[in-house]
Order: structure tokens, then C-alpha cells, then sequence
């Protein structure tokens, strides 16, 4: 820590101890400016010293504060935010990881996908170290680089004189070697770079390990003027691309809408950034009754006035004098509907009105419904009825004489059965006449006694005839002695 | 301690296994003495340090000459995404090798240790389409009409010494700053660059002739190719047919062939990868290729269960089941131990196998003939690489439970040992004057000098053989 706040003065080319105690409480925390480098493990007394860093920052800066969007000259505490901090060490892996985001740890290397680890590890390979003597030929020597040179260099020495081979071996030995290590030395000689004249002391320290400042001091360039926000690269605008899809904003509302801007405007001040539902239901309910009060006041207003006086912006045509009064007049001079816009308005009706359509007989009795059908020809009397039927009877009476005739004169050859026919029809109509009487209207139709007659009069009838005649097969046993 | 050697200049490199202690180190005394007496000389001149100042000698000149090697030779390949995990390059006076910078714990899988890019390697398809990766050949390039007049079946290393000639002309081109780590002219062992002298001093006709050819067919497409109306383009890349029989010579030493996928095309590839074949050869491996299609990078990965100390060699098989002379003819590098070595045994004489095996506790398949240590108690540092070539090559028989008669087991060892004393006889030289040969000449060109190796390796072998043979006889249970 101490180093740190080393590190921090020098960066602030040493400036001396300033009386920052004034306003160093009062200004707001800006955790914004330190974020990617400080994380949230920082003890409080490097922000403190941070502050004061702030603090003169911009005692020296002295050309522009910092301005706050909303132009406050006290600073509202307007609304607490978390701290935004991208990144923290994890308590349980103790590694850095991100604050939002699912990313899970990567997987060990059982893991990792087929041919992976092999990369990995020619990866990881270290790399060769070494200089080399030699230098490549491109093609036109090949074995150049061998060392087949300095052997035979040093099978050669062994025939030339002691000494020099002993003062040849070191020497081709270390040829091979990278350090020219005196192997005739006796003392360890700890070597002096040649470079120390081109070092400074900043990167003497640097090597050193002592303490020194981040930057060297004679490649630091001056602070100049802070950036604005747009032209720092750690941009603290939060973008929208934080998350990671336009699907996760806050979905607009009408409500919300036009309280947020509202509160934009400064029409309305709400808690926070965004309106609360307990403020939106507010904001509803006011402008449901607001509505409400408005639309009273303008149905008030149209009934103090008149309709021709309320709706008379829209009727342009209507020059005239629009009061009450005057439109009276005009309406029983020329029976024109007063209200332009709802001309029924004389004709109004209550809904709930109940209308009685009874008529002025409406105290009379049930009238009586025989006499009604009656007078309607729905019903006849039976005497009429009884008229109508034997009016039907006459007509067939002289039918079936006419048939007797008929039967007589066809068949010679049962005269037998003429005479027992003529008998038989005598006592027909007889009987007929008394069915009549007895049975249904429906049974004594001509039509039908015609059909019962008529195949007694015709000698050969067909056998559809017969049959329909036939009371039942017994009258085809021609047998009638028997019967006798 | 066995040292091991890089390759390709002179011998293989046998691994550091304690059961595979060999006796006999001939031909390493050559540079080690040169280091004693250098060391001696050194210490008698200079006063004794006091111990406090005392600079650790490891570091500078470490016993076996090992230097670290240049740091830019990492840090090319670093700056383009090639990477070696707990391994540094070393350099000795045979060359370069790859050795452990900490120790490798046994694991159940296979640790990576470099992995290189496909940006830097030179790669073309074995078959037609040719498909160069990375594509740097343009296709209007007259050194595509050269690889492509090629013989698809038989002319890879021409095609891949085309390919590194024509990188080393191409700017920006990762190759022209690693050539200058590759074996030059005088350094390289490959045989093309071999006198009629040094095939002379082969003692193997056969071998000989087979190097003669390869020579002349590289010198005619030289000539074929780079005659004197050729453009410049293509003039400068080999100015020379030294140049030329240079680059098929490290084509040839330093391909690898491998079965790649790339995109969705799975294709048999030489490739030209340039740290990955600075490792040594070894027979006992402790490492293996491995290509990494997801993103095409070679990777180099110890094999799973190996413990690896710190300082030890990263060792790679370079091809597997072949004799020594295959490898003398491709790689340039021969080795005693060889457990794929052959002799050609005439006659009828046979020995029986199973017990041969288990008088030196070999255990295995015939393909997979190993050391069982678990099961023999007290050191044995005779048996190595030879013995097991000798399992193979020798004449045996085996019958299920028969016994072996010992009577006719002693006949048959006798007879085979006199016809491999034979064999000794024809040769003009005898492995004790090989050795003396070595170690008298002073600077010798390498590939005399690997000529020399492999006959002393070859007569070595053939002595081993002779002596397992006693032993066989000494053991032989009845």
C-alpha cells in the first residue's frame, strides 16, 4: 500500500501535501473513474488517497469541473446505484471472474476437444534460447554448419604441441557454449552489463528491483487537459450492448413512457430513474379523473350555453347570434332542429321508457271468439253444414241411377243377376241412404259410392277392377248355390 | 556403457540394454582414444582446479564427444511450428543424434517426442499420380518433366533428389536453411559417393557391383538430364554430378517410407522429414514414427512402455529383417549385431534348435527371436544381436520331442564352425587387421571408412558364430 501511494504521487510528479480537507468529504464518490484497474478488494485508505488524487487532479487541471447532466449546483443525491464493477476475485477459486454473465470455469483437460491438448502443449513449449555461430548458406553448402570442422579441429590439436592444444580445447569447447566462460578462472567474476552507460536510472531501478515510479520520468508526457467522456477509452457509458440482447430493455409503456418523460421534462419528479408501479397507478388514476372532470365541465358548458354556442366553432356557417333565446326564435319561425350536431335532440327518447300501445278499447273483455271466427268465415254453422252435404247427396243419387240403366242394357246373359242386382241396388240405395246418414261425409262422397257401383254395371272388367272391387277373395268363389 | 553412434556416418547404433552389453567394442576405441588422449594432455597441462570453481565438465565436452548441436538447427524448425518435447539434438563426431533430456517413465501409451509439420517435409506419392506435399514443384517447371520421365517402379530416390535439389534453389524454402545441417559430400557414408577404392574394400562382390550400378545410373540421369542445353533453371540446381550423386545419396539414406493419409487419399509416400531423420538406427528401437493425419504432422513417439534415462539415444528401426549388405547398400551404415544377418551354410550339418535356443535363452518366434532375460540368472553379455542372427541362420532342425543325439549335435557344431572358418580364410583380411586398419588410418574418408566397418562387421559376425557354436557345444545337456 505504501508503494501504491508511492506509485500515486509520483504520478502526480510529486506535488506536495495541499490542503485538500475542505470539500474531499463532500464531493461524490466517483468510483467511475478507477474501475478496470482498482477492483473491489482495495482497502479504504487507498481510496482515500485516491479522493485526494481526485481532488487534485482537479485543483491543478483548474479549467473545467466536472460538469453533472442535470446542472445541479448541489448535488442531489439523487439515486443509489450499485457499484458498477465489472469483475471481482472470486472468494471460492480466489481467480478473477466477472460480476454478470454465465461463464462457466473451462474445463480440464479430459475435456477438452480432440487434438487440443497437443496444441496446448506445442504451444507451451518453450522456445529455443541460444545464439548461433554460424549462419545459413540458403542452399549452396549444405553441411556447413556442422561440426565436423571442430572436430577435426580438435583431433588436429592432439599431434600439435601441448600447450596449444590445451588453449585450443577451452576455446573450441566454448564455442559450443553460449557464455565465454574463462575456464582458467578461479573467481567467480560477476559481470557488468556493457550497457550501463545506455540505461538510465529509471530502468536501472527498474532491473534493480527498487522502487520505482510506473512510468519513466523522462517518457512521461504532462497530464493535459481530462478527455471527455467520449474520447476516453474506458468509456463509461454503460451501452446498450451490455446486455446481450435488445430483448431485455425495459418494454415500453404507455405509462411509464410519458411519466419518464414527464420526469425528463420536470413536469413530475419521480423516486428514481424509472417510474415505480405505485406511481403509474397514480398517474392513471389522475388522468381518469381528470378526464372525467373534463368531460363535466364540457357537458356543463353545453348546457349553459347552448348547443349552437358550444358547437358553433365547428359550425362556421353560423354567424348569428348563438343564445338561447335566439335560437328559439329561429326554431318556431322555420320548425328547424336546434342542435346541429344532434338533431334529434327534440326528439329524444328515454330508453327506459316503458310505451303503452294500448288502444281506446283497451278496457274491454276477451271478446268472443266463436263470434269472431264466425264473422271471419273461419267457422259455419252445422245447419249450413248439413245444406252444403245434401246438396252434395242429390247429385249422386241420380248417378247411380243412370248406372242401373247402364247395367241392364249391357248384359243379356244375367238377367238372373239384373233382377237380383236391380233388388240388391233397390235395397242399396236404401241402405245407402241410411248409411248416409250414419256414416262420414267422407263415405258418402259421390266418388265414392261411384266406385263401389260401377263394376256392376260393366259385364267384363278387368282384373284390377275385380280386385279393387272384391270385398275380399271369398267374392271370387263363383259358387253361389252354396252360398244359397 | 554402450555408446551409440550416429548413422550415417559410419555404423548403426546398438541400444543401451543391459542384457545386450557386447564384449567387444572395436571399433568405437578409435574416437575414444583420440578423446583420452586429448582429455590427458588437458588434464596434465592445466593446474587442478580447485573444486569449488570447478566448472562440471559434462557440459562442456561430455565423454563421448557429444555437443550439444547448434541451437539453430531447433530453432528453424521451432519458428515453423515443429516441435521436440524432453529431447535435444546432439552432435558427435559421426554425426548428429537425437538423445533424451529427461528421463521417460514407462507409460501404457506412447509419448510423443517431436512432431513436424508436412510444410516442412519433401514428400511425393510412390505411384503415379505423382503428388508432391507440399506442392512446390510448379507445374510448368522443366524439373517436373525430370521426375516425370522417372520410372514410377524403380527411381523414387531419383525423383526425391530432384525434389530436394530443386528446394534448395527455392526461396523461403524451409530445406535451404536445413541443408546446411545434412551430411555434406565428405561426409556422407552412402556408397554412391564411394571410390572404386572403397568398393574394393568392401571384400563383398556382390555388393560391390550393386554399388557400381546404382552409381552409373545415377551418373546417366545426371547426364541425361542435365546436359549441356538444359535451361539455367535447371543447370544450377546440379552444376555438378557430385551434386546430384549427393543428393540421391541422402534421398536414399534419409527417405522414409510411409503409409500416409492425406485429405482422404491414403498413399504410400516417400518422404524427406527433416529432424525426424536425424535419428540414429538401432535394432532395439526406442522410438517409432508415426503420422498424425488430423494435422498432418509426423509425430515421433517413444514406444509405450519404455523407460528412457536421461541421455540416452532416440533410436528408430530403419528397416526391418534386411542383412547387413542391405543396409551398408541403402543406408550406408553396417552393424556386428545385425540379428537379421546370414551365411549361407552349405552341407548337411544341422544342429538342434530348441536346445541351441535355450542354451542361450532366446525365446520367441523365429520372426521375433529375444533375449529372455527374465530367465537367464547371471549376466549374460555375450548374447546379443549375433547370437540371434545365428539362431536364424544356422542350419538346424527340430522334431518335436526328439532328443538330440549329442554325439551327432558335437559333429554337426564342428562342422559348421570349420565350414565358418573357412568362410574367415577366404577373406583377404581377418578382422584383427580390419580393426588395426581402422584405427591406424587417421581421417579417412567416410565411406572408406564404412567400407572397412562393414567387412570388420561381417567377420566379426562370423566369429561370434563360431563361438556360440562352442559355447553350444560346452552346454549341450545329455
Amino acid at each position: 500500500m505504501a508503494t501504491l501511494s508511492a506509485a500515486w504521487m509520483y504520478q502526480d510528479r510529486g506535488l506536495g501535501p495541499v490542503d485538500y480537507s475542505d470539500d474531499f468529504i463532500t464531493r461524490k464518490p466517483n468510483f467511475n473513474r478507477f474501475q478496470t484497474s482498482f477492483l473491489g478488494s482495495f482497502p479504504t485508505g487507498i481510496l482515500q488517497t485516491r479522493f485526494r488524487l481526485n481532488n487534485l487532479l482537479r485543483r491543478t487541471s483548474s479549467v473545467r469541473r466536472i460538469k453533472c447532466e442535470k446542472n445541479d449546483e448541489l448535488p442531489e443525491y439523487v439515486s443509489v446505484e450499485r457499484p458498477p464493477y465489472y469483475s471481482y476475485f472470486d472468494s471460492a477459486s480466489g481467480q478473477l471472474e466477472p460480476a454478470s454473465g454465465a461463464r462457466a470455469s473451462i474445463p480440464g483437460e479430459e475435456y477438452w476437444p480432440e487434438g487440443t491438448a497437443s496444441r496446448v502443449r506445442a504451444a507451451r513449449a518453450p522456445e529455443p534460447t541460444g545464439e548461433s555461430t554460424g549462419s545459413p548458406s540458403y542452399g549452396k553448402h549444405p553441411g556447413s554448419r556442422r561440426k565436423k570442422y571442430k572436430a577435426s579441429v580438435r583431433a588436429r590439436s592432439s599431434e600439435v604441441s601441448v600447450e596449444s592444444s590445451a588453449s585450443l580445447e577451452p576455446e573450441v569447447s566454448e564455442d559450443a557454449t553460449e557464455d565465454p566462460k574463462e575456464s582458467s578462472s578461479e573467481y567467480v567474476v560477476y559481470e557488468t552489463e556493457s550497457k550501463a552507460e545506455g540505461e538510465t536510472e529509471y530502468e536501472l531501478d527498474k532491473k534493480l528491483g527498487r522502487p520505482h515510479p510506473f512510468i519513466d520520468p523522462k517518457v512521461r508526457k504532462p497530464i493535459e487537459e481530462p478527455l471527455s467522456s467520449e474520447e476516453l477509452w474506458w468509456n463509461w457509458r454503460k451501452s446498450d450492448k451490455e446486455q446481450w440482447s435488445r430483448w431485455q430493455r425495459r418494454r415500453p409503456d404507455v405509462e411509464t413512457v410519458f411519466l419518464k418523460a414527464m420526469a425528463e421534462t420536470g413536469q413530475i419528479k419521480l423516486y428514481g430513474e424509472h417510474p415505480t408501479l405505485t406511481e403509474t397507478a397514480l398517474y392513471r388514476a389522475r388522468r381518469h379523473l381528470f378526464k372525467e372532470e373534463r368531460l363535466k365541465a364540457e357537458q356543463e358548458r353545453l348546457e349553459r350555453i347552448g348547443p349552437i354556442a358550444y358547437y358553433s366553432e365547428w359550425v362556421k356557417a353560423w354567424k348569428r347570434d348563438t343564445s338561447r333565446e335566439a335560437i328559439q326564435k329561429h326554431y318556431e319561425e322555420t320548425v328547424w332542429g336546434g342542435d346541429p350536431v344532434y338533431p334529434t335532440v327534440n326528439y329524444i327518447q328515454d330508453p327506459d321508457e316503458v310505451i303503452d300501445y294500448r288502444g281506446p278499447d283497451f278496457h274491454e273483455p276477451t271478446p268472443n271468439m266463436l263470434d269472431y271466427l264466425k264473422e271471419h268465415g273461419k267457422v259455419i254453422s252445422r245447419e249450413e253444414l248439413e245444406e252444403i252435404l245434401a246438396k252434395e247427396k242429390t247429385e249422386e243419387v241420380e248417378m247411380t241411377d243412370m248406372d242401373e240403366a247402364m247395367a241392364q242394357a249391357v248384359d243379356i246373359g244375367e238377367k238372373d243377376e239384373e233382377g237380383e242386382d236391380s233388388d240388391l241396388d233397390a235395397d242399396a240405395d236404401d241402405e245407402e241412404e241410411k248409411i248416409t246418414r250414419n256414416w262420414s261425409v267422407l263415405k258418402s262422397t259421390p266418388q265414392l259410392q261411384k266406385s263401389k257401383a260401377k263394376p256392376k254395371k260393366d259385364g267384363p272388367m278387368s282384373l284390377e277392377e275385380a280386385v279393387d272391387d272384391s270385398e275380399n277373395l271369398t267374392d271370387f268363389l263363383l259358387d253361389f248355390d252354396e252360398e244359397d | 556403457m554402450a555408446i551409440s553412434v550416429p548413422l550415417h556416418q559410419l555404423t548403426y547404433s546398438f541400444f543401451s540394454n543391459p542384457q545386450w552389453k557386447w564384449c567387444a567394442k572395436p571399433s568405437y576405441s578409435f574416437s575414444n582414444n583420440s578423446q583420452n588422449n586429448i582429455r590427458a594432455i588437458k588434464a596434465s597441462v592445466e593446474t587442478p582446479p580447485f573444486p569449488l570453481f570447478q566448472n562440471p565438465k559434462l557440459e562442456e565436452t561430455p565423454a563421448d564427444g557429444l555437443e550439444p548441436a547448434d541451437p539453430d538447427f531447433y530453432k528453424i524448425g521451432y519458428v515453423r511450428s515443429m516441435r521436440a518435447y524432453g529431447v535435444e539434438f546432439k552432435e558427435g563426431p559421426d554425426g548428429f543424434g537425437v538423445f533424451a533430456s529427461k528421463d521417460i517413465e514407462p507409460r501404457r501409451r506412447a509419448r510423443l517426442v517431436m512432431q513436424i509439420p508436412l510444410e516442412l517435409m519433401l514428400t511425393i506419392r510412390q505411384k503415379l499420380p505423382w503428388m508432391f506435399f507440399p506442392d512446390i514443384v510448379p507445374l510448368g517447371h522443366p524439373i517436373f518433366d525430370i521426375i516425370n520421365s522417372t520410372d514410377p517402379e524403380t527411381d523414387w530416390d531419383l525423383r526425391l533428389a530432384c525434389l530436394l535439389l530443386y528446394a534448395f534453389d527455392q526461396d523461403d524454402n524451409f530445406w535451404q536453411l536445413y541443408g546446411d545441417f545434412l551430411p555434406n559430400a565428405d561426409e556422407c557414408t552412402s556408397l554412391l559417393l564411394a571410390t572404386e577404392e572403397d568398393l574394393m574394400e568392401l571384400q563383398d562382390p556382390n555388393l560391390a557391383s550393386t554399388m557400381r550400378e546404382q552409381q552409373k545410373r545415377a551418373r546417366e540421369f545426371w547426364e541425361k538430364n542435365w546436359h549441356s542445353g538444359v535451361p539455367l533453371k535447371i543447370k544450377r540446381l546440379a552444376h555438378d554430378p557430385e551434386r546430384f550423386i549427393w543428393a540421391v545419396s541422402i534421398a536414399q539414406s534419409r527417405c522414409i517410407n510411409m503409409q500416409v493419409r492425406i485429405g482422404a487419399l491414403v498413399q504410400d509416400a516417400n518422404m524427406l522429414i527433416p529432424y525426424a531423420d536425424m535419428l540414429n538406427h538401432s535394432f532395439q528401437p526406442n522410438c517409432f514414427f508415426h503420422w498424425r493425419f488430423k494435422d498432418r504432422m509426423l509425430e515421433v513417439m517413444v514406444n509405450a512402455g519404455q523407460h528412457v534415462r536421461r541421455g540416452e539415444e532416440m533410436t528408430v528401426n530403419y528397416m526391418h529383417g534386411q542383412m547387413n549388405d542391405m543396409l551398408m547398400q541403402r543406408y550406408g551404415f553396417s552393424s556386428p549385431v545385425n540379428p537379421w544377418n546370414v551365411i549361407q551354410f552349405s552341407g548337411d550339418a544341422r544342429i538342434h534348435l530348441d536346445s541351441f535356443l535355450s542354451v542361450f535363452n532366446i525365446s520367441g518366434l523365429p520372426e521375433e527371436y529375444y533375449h529372455n532375460s527374465k530367465i537367464s540368472s547371471d549376466e549374460e553379455s555375450f548374447i546379443d544381436g549375433a547370437v540371434i542372427a545365428a539362431a536364424r541362420t544356422l542350419p538346424t532342425w527340430s522334431d518335436g520331442d526328439v532328443p538330440l543325439v549329442p554325439s551327432i549335435e558335437r559333429k554337426a557344431v564342428k562342422e559348421l564352425q570349420e565350414e565358418c572358418r573357412q568362410m574367415l580364410a577366404e577373406f583377404p583380411t581377418t578382422s584383427k587387421q580390419d580393426q588395426k586398419m581402422l584405427d591406424s588410418m587417421k581421417e579417412p574418408r567416410r565411406t572408406l571408412e564404412a567400407a572397412i566397418k562393414y567387412r570388420l562387421h561381417r567377420k566379426l559376425f562370423i566369429d561370434k558364430v563360431i563361438k556360440a557354436l562352442d559355447i553350444y557345444q560346452d552346454r549341450i545337456l545329455f
